[in-house]
């Protein structure tokens, strides 16, 4: 839905910001605001409101309702699925400057945050107190925890800690109508019918927007340390997992090819592992809280090399080491940008990874035999990131023609394996369309039930997740 | 030709370092320990001058209590042939430690000595020149490039505006600037290959060296934090406080 009633009028709106909210129509703005990192969409808003508190967003809600105008809510804008585009008249709510740590309570370990705070602005936080926040990822500098909730960010340590879904004790929502709904406020316990807390975790601010969270916090790891192997195949990824997993808590399990690595050297001045070349490597992290801890993971490690899964491998010596080996996997999304890769994100049970990259990998080795392949991923939850990066001398429409053709294909394959076709990015605008591959008709038919009993109007981020009637 | 590359101990360079509440120094309880960050830049010129034929045997030292043994072993892991461990739980300060170093020099007589040019514990960057010239060997500090050649080492030092290189008569004592090399990562089948590598211990008195601190901490402090910045209304707010606040004006 674009803007269809009366005039919008810049300061009508400002002048319901009584707390020092701000409105901006500058074309840069509007370019800058109204768009993620996905750069499929021309982002188009009508106007960038940004509000400082949870009433002045009531208030945009409410003026929105009146005037039938399409929000979008906009936090770091690091999104991949075009969950935060405004690309049709919308009017972009912004939460940069809810950008406050509110309260802090020690001895029950939680932190209470506007939505606009980053992640890594919580996480230093944490580490003030002596305490951890543990949701991590590459974009960890620019996103916001309201967008990191809206679509259950996931990241490296989803392994051991889970996804941000697991750390919210309460939030404080402006729903689509209009009403301020306080969820959970930050109780362990609390059985009292409907956790609608939930609905709005991975909800993309279709049904409302989160305004104010209050996060779990818990101990700081201690001794960190990374290991980077060299593989000598796909599937033994999954048969070097299941050898720590076996004997140790493992903090991460990444993997990524060689490609990956070569396209990270390019573009900034990272370090080779080893020497010895391998097609996939494996990175994965756990606290050394003892010797004996380093000692049965040397162990792990020789009978990885025995069993012929490895090549070869470097254990940091140092948290600074850790710190650079730990390069050779975060920066890859940045290394293929310049690309315009066409991002798939996949999951499926872990038991299932070894069949599932098997087929998915004959299948894509088929259909782009023209196309340079990067896979990295959050290998231990069952999670791959395929990029296809466009050839240089292709146009970026039939580019993504071609690689929608394809996705049938793989999106069938992760059907039979009843995986999802967005495991941690959303589905935006770029996964709506698909998203019947993992839900069922009458799953889709009861979303569509909830968003209308939230978003009567259908005003919050339409368009984005699921079409609303 | 032999090298001696002395490695020292050091609070990891990415820990956050919190001053004691007595101010009597830092708390190093239950924080990560690692190698010198400078010291794994002279490990790696010397494994370098090996893998290129230059250097035969590389022998690590370090001076420390029993847990330094774990930089030892990183070094014998990047390359190093065998260690040597002076073990002592007292302090040892920069003079001590040279003439500890001068006993194994004495002991060992390799052709080269390779040192960070300073450990980023206490920052003396004095070891190197004290070891040179109790040993009466020249030295090269600061080195950003090493190149032997015969019985004559070249170093180049970064110095301002410029470089330096000097030519040293072997044997001699070079110590390591950041950019002399880039250190490699222990690979795992080293340092399992490491645990078999010869390790010995020896003591000061062995050496014939009594550590006496000549230096005394007096205090340790955390420096000032930071003024927060603030924001300004107008030009002239801002005109206004860059003359009468900051008086820069």
């Amino acid at each position: 839905m674009s803007s269809t009633g009366t005039a919008f009028d810049p300061q009508t709106l400002e002048s319901l910001l009584t707390d020092g909210g701000k409105v901006l129509t500058a074309p840069d703005d509007l370019a800058s605001y109204g768009c993620d990192w996905t750069r499929i969409y021309e982002p188009a808003p009508i106007a960038v409101v940004l509000p400082k508190s949870t009433e002045e967003v009531q208030a945009i809600v409410r003026f929105a309702n009146e005037q039938h105008m399409a929000l979008v809510p906009s936090g770091g804008r690091t999104g991949l699925s075009a969950g935060a585009v405004a690309a049709n008249g919308e009017l972009v709510v912004a939460f940069d400057r809810m950008n406050q740590i509110l309260d802090f309570n020690a001895s029950d370990r939680i932190v209470q945050c506007q939505a606009g705070v980053v992640t890594e602005q919580l996480q230093n936080f944490a580490e003030e107190q002596d305490l951890y926040y543990p949701v991590d990822f590459a974009s960890a500098g620019s996103s916001q925890l309201g967008g990191n909730l809206s679509t259950n960010a996931g990241g490296i340590k989803v392994i051991r800690y889970g996804m941000s879904r697991d750390w919210v004790a309460g939030l404080k929502v402006v729903t689509g109508s209009g009403e301020i709904l306080e969820l959970n406020r930050g109780l362990e316990k609390n059985n009292t019918g409907y956790d609608l807390r939930q609905l709005f975790i991975g909800g993309e601010g279709t049904l409302g927007f989160i305004t104010e969270a209050t996060m779990k916090l818990t101990r700081q790891p201690t001794g960190l340390t990374v290991m980077v192997l060299g593989l000598n195949d796909l599937t033994n990824t999954m048969d070097v997992l299941q050898a720590f997993r076996n004997k140790l808590d493992l903090t991460a399990y990444e993997f990524f090819s060689h490609e990956a690595i070569q396209h990270v050297q390019q573009h900034a001045e990272v370090q080779s592992p080893f020497e010895t070349e391998a097609p996939y490597y494996a990175l994965l992290e756990f606290e050394a809280i003892s010797d004996g801890v380093l000692e049965e993971a040397m162990g792990i490690f020789e009978q990885c090399v025995e069993s012929g899964w490895v090549l070869d491998g470097v254990i940091s010596q140092s948290e600074a080491q850790a710190e650079k080996l730990w390069q050779l996997r975060e920066r890859i999304s940045e290394s293929i940008a310049p690309r315009t890769p066409y991002k798939n994100d996949l999951s499926v049970r872990v038991s299932r990874v070894p069949e599932f990259l098997q087929e998915i990998d004959s299948v894509v080795q088929k259909e782009y035999p023209d196309f340079e392949i990067v896979w990295f991923g959050h290998i231990g939850d069952g999670n791959l990131h395929l990029n296809i990066l466009k050839p240089e001398d292709m146009e970026k429409a039939e580019f993504f023609r071609r690689c929608e053709t394809v996705n049938d294909l793989v999106f069938g394959i992760v059907e039979r394996y009843e995986g999802s076709v967005s495991a941690e990015h959303g589905v935006g605008m770029v996964k709506k369309k698909y998203l019947g591959y993992t839900k069922s008709e009458a799953e889709i038919a009861v979303m569509k039930g909830i968003k209308r009993v939230f978003d009567p109007n259908g005003i919050m981020n339409p368009g984005k997740l699921i079409d609303s009637e | 030709m032999k090298v001696l590359v002395a490695v020292k101990r050091v609070i990891d360079y990415n820990v956050k370092v919190r001053v004691k509440p007595d101010n009597t120094g830092v708390d190093l309880a239950n924080v990560k320990m690692a190698m010198n960050p400078f010291c794994e830049i002279a490990v790696e010129e010397a494994v370098r001058l090996k893998e290129k034929g230059i250097a035969s045997e590389i022998v690590a030292v370090t001076i420390g209590p029993k847990v330094s043994q774990e930089q030892l072993r990183t070094a014998l892991a990047l390359g190093a042939d065998r260690a040597i461990q002076v073990e002592t739980d007292d302090e040892v300060q920069s003079l001590d430690a040279a003439k500890m170093l001068k006993a194994v020099v004495d002991k060992e007589e390799p052709n080269l000595v390779i040192m960070g040019k300073q450990s980023i514990d206490t920052d003396n960057n004095q070891t190197g020149q004290m070891l040179a010239q109790l040993a009466g060997m020249p030295q090269g500090t600061f080195a950003s490039e090493v190149e032997v050649e015969g019985e004559k080492v070249k170093v180049t030092r970064e110095i301002d505006g410029g470089l330096l290189t000097v030519s040293l008569n072997l044997p001699a004592v070079v110590t390591t600037d950041l950019r002399l090399n880039e250190p490699r990562y222990a690979s795992l089948p080293n340092i399992m290959k490491a645990k078999k590598k010869p390790l010995e211990t020896v003591s000061p008195a062995d050496l014939g060296v009594e550590a006496a601190p000549r230096l005394k901490t007096l205090k340790v402090e955390e420096p000032q934090p930071r003024q927060p910045g603030i924001k300004v209304e107008s030009v002239e707010e801002l005109v206004d406080k860059l003359k009468n606040e900051a008086k820069v004006i």
